[in-house]
């Protein structure tokens, strides 16, 4: 493996656990998102790798090498910061350089990796500014340039974008994706905006509690979650959670019973832990409810929330027991709030979570 | 940078008060260049001519006056810079480096702040005679080494560095040494200039302690120095020449206050951190 690998990493602040055995292997073109909520430990972890916050246990390699003993610019990793962390009295040339100036790298190479950088980053005619005089998305792209001149074999972003107006939001997320077809190495981003993650990357690392709830490719991730977290962590809006029973069995599918009466055959495979009676959590998105033509039969529901997206409008509701579901319509729909409705749910896409946690997906459709 | 127009109230009394403060100014430099003995007969005269550059003479003739000058040059520029090259050390390590007992060492630091020189002075008095300091230049210069204030004004510039830069440099293979001398220092440099100005000119204007160290006139500052010549404690009949010696003594200052302007209002303002 010439990519990343983390084993068994653990660190805490103090008393406090940051991170708790996580084991990762990455790719050596691999690009690769940290997502999860605030204080998961991504920010943390990133830092490890990178060498500027020590680990407690564990290893990490990169190419081949062990690099946690090694100094941070020892270990051939580029690091684009949130804030850019660029520095404020060097000019942009400067900026770029002082890593190479350091590696002791020629003059004329460095001449020539600026000049070959600040043209595909378009910041050629900006080398002899200051950061100060440069604007957000600039001085995001000097950054980046900063990290592509040392030529690493991983690049590791901290919230890359998380400082950028929407538009430019947009435009750098391109840039990004170009980026890992121009550079030969690794690329590690952590964010807490999914669809960042779902767009950006090839896998996706889903951090909650220390520890990581799943690796997969953002398909595998948004449709087969490993797990309650991380299916209502990714998708938006969440996936619906449902307090249910697992009221039989159609021969090998598992058939769950709502509190409010409603009894759904999904296409679950029966398992351990689906026995009859047993009680779980029905997952369910909301493309997977709709409202149901009239005269039809479904699970009455009133409309809590309205949310009007243009092209599609969601509908936030609660079932007769009192447990939320959320169902979509296309366009822009006139139901209003506080209307009570039918709804038609696609059971065979349903989600089924056990009471530890552990997820039941569909199987193969009949 | 864009000003506030002031109210012509404001400006009116504004410039009564400039009137007010420079007034004894200009009144000393016209005294100056009066002799002893016109004065004598009527400081009014001072309006008229003729005017004359005779004390200026006496002072640059008085054999001393110009060692005296290079002294204090000597003394304020070397407490200048140990101070700017101490408190910048220890701030920075202070600031940013992990060591046992930091917590302990800046609050003893802190404490320097509240202690003022007449508590130390004569046991500080013994220890240079004891080590033989007394007239000799690093006997005027360590006592400004001392202080605490340099290490606090530092320490706090280096904190209010965002630690992202020192964790660029370092991912840019810099040494701890590298990421202090080409990263922050240069990004303290305001505070060095404000540290800086301020060092100079207290020490500049040290008269008590270079009264007390120094006993034999070749190690005078200027302000010991020009006291000691002025004999005449009635100053009836020196008066110009006084005077003179007050605008001579200014000058250097007057020098650093034109050069670092910027520094001074701006550490003045409270606002030395950008
Ligand atoms: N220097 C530190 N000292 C003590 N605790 C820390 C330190 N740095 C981080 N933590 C704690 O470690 C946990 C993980 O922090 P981390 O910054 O890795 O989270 P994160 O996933 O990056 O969050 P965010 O999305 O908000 O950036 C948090 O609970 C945080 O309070
Ligand atoms: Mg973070």
């Amino acid at each position: 493996m010439s990519g990343l690998e983390l084993i068994d990493v653990s660190k805490s602040y103090g008393a406090t656990r940051v991170l708790d055995g996580v084991s990762l292997a990455i790719g050596a073109g691999e690009f690769v998102a940290f997502l999860g909520p605030s204080g998961s430990g991504k920010s943390t972890l990133l830092r490890i790798i990178a060498g500027l916050e020590s680990l407690d246990a564990g290893e990490v390699w990169l190419g081949g090498e062990r690099i946690d003993g090694l100094a941070p610019g020892a270990r051939g990793i580029a690091m684009v910061f949130q804030h850019y962390a660029l520095y404020p009295h060097m000019t942009v040339r400067e900026n770029m350089a002082f890593g190479l100036v350091n590696a002791g790298v020629p003059k004329d190479e460095i001449a020539r990796r600026i000049a070959q950088a600040a043209e595909t980053l378009e910041i050629a005619t900006q080398l002899d500014k200051k950061p100060g005089q440069m604007s957000g998305g600039q001085r995001q792209r000097v950054a980046i340039g900063r990290a592509i001149v040392k030529k690493p074999k991983l690049f590791l972003l901290d919230e890359p974008l998380s400082n950028l107006d929407a538009a430019l939001r947009g435009r750098t997320r391109v840039e990004l994706a170009q980026l890992r077809t121009r550079v030969d190495a690794a690329l590690v981003m952590v964010t807490h905006d999914q669809s960042e993650a779902m767009t950006l990357a090839d896998r996706i690392v889903v951090m909650n509690d220390r520890r990581i709830q799943q690796v997969g490719t953002p398909a595998e991730v948004y449709a087969r979650p490993a797990n309650a977290f991380v299916a209502g962590f990714v998708g938006s809006p969440a996936m619906a959670m449902l307090p249910a029973r697992v009221a039989g069995h159609d021969g090998a599918r598992v058939r769950i019973g709502l509190p409010c009466g409603a009894d759904l055959p999904t296409a679950i495979p029966a398992a351990a832990g689906l026995e009859e009676g047993a009680p779980v959590t029905l997952g369910l998105r909301a493309e997977h409810v709709t409202l149901a033509p009239p005269a039809t039969p479904g699970l009455p529901a009133r409309i809590d929330l309205v949310e009007r997206l243009g092209d599609r409008t969601y509908l936030y509701a609660r079932l007769s027991d009192g447990s939320e579901i959320i169902a979509h319509a296309p366009g822009f729909s006139a139901v209003r709030p506080g209307e009570a409705v039918t709804l038609a749910v696609d059971a065979a896409a349903a989600h089924v979570f056990t009471a530890d946690g552990t997820a039941h997906h569909p199987g193969p459709r009949a | 940078m864009k000003r506030d127009r002031l109210s012509p109230l404001v400006t009116v009394l504004l410039l009564i008060g400039a009137a007010i403060m420079l007034a004894p100014m200009l009144w000393t430099l016209l005294l100056s260049f009066k002799s002893n003995a016109a004065l004598m007969a009527d400081s009014g005269s001072a309006f008229a001519p003729p005017w004359t550059l005779e004390n200026y003479a006496a002072i640059l003739k008085g054999s001393l006056t110009t060692r005296w000058l290079l002294n204090s040059l000597i003394v304020a520029s070397g407490a200048t810079i140990g101070v700017l090259v101490l408190s910048s050390l220890a701030g920075y390590g202070f600031a940013r480096l992990e060591f046992p007992f930091r917590r302990t060492l800046f609050v003893i630091v802190l404490l320097g702040l509240a202690v003022p020189e007449q508590a130390v002075i004569l046991p500080r008095h013994q220890l240079f005679a004891w080590a033989g300091l007394h007239n000799t230049y690093p006997g005027l210069i360590l006592p400004s080494l001392t202080g605490s204030f340099g290490v606090f004004f530092m320490t706090q510039y280096f904190r209010a560095i965002p630690k992202e830069l020192d964790e660029a440099a370092l991912l840019d293979g810099a040494s701890r040494f590298t990421l202090f001398r080409k990263v922050l220092l240069p990004l303290t440099i305001p505070a060095q200039a404000t540290l800086g100005v301020f060092t100079f000119l207290a020490a500049w204007n040290d008269y008590w302690w270079p009264l007390i160290s120094a006993t034999t006139s070749d190690y005078f500052t200027l302000t010991v120095g020009l006291a000691s010549a002025q004999m005449n404690y009635a100053q009836t009949s020196g008066l110009g020449f006084l005077m003179a010696q007050a605008v001579f003594a200014s000058i250097p200052i007057l020098v650093v206050y034109i050069a670092f302007q910027k520094q001074i209002v701006r550490a003045m303002a409270g606002t030395a951190v950008r």
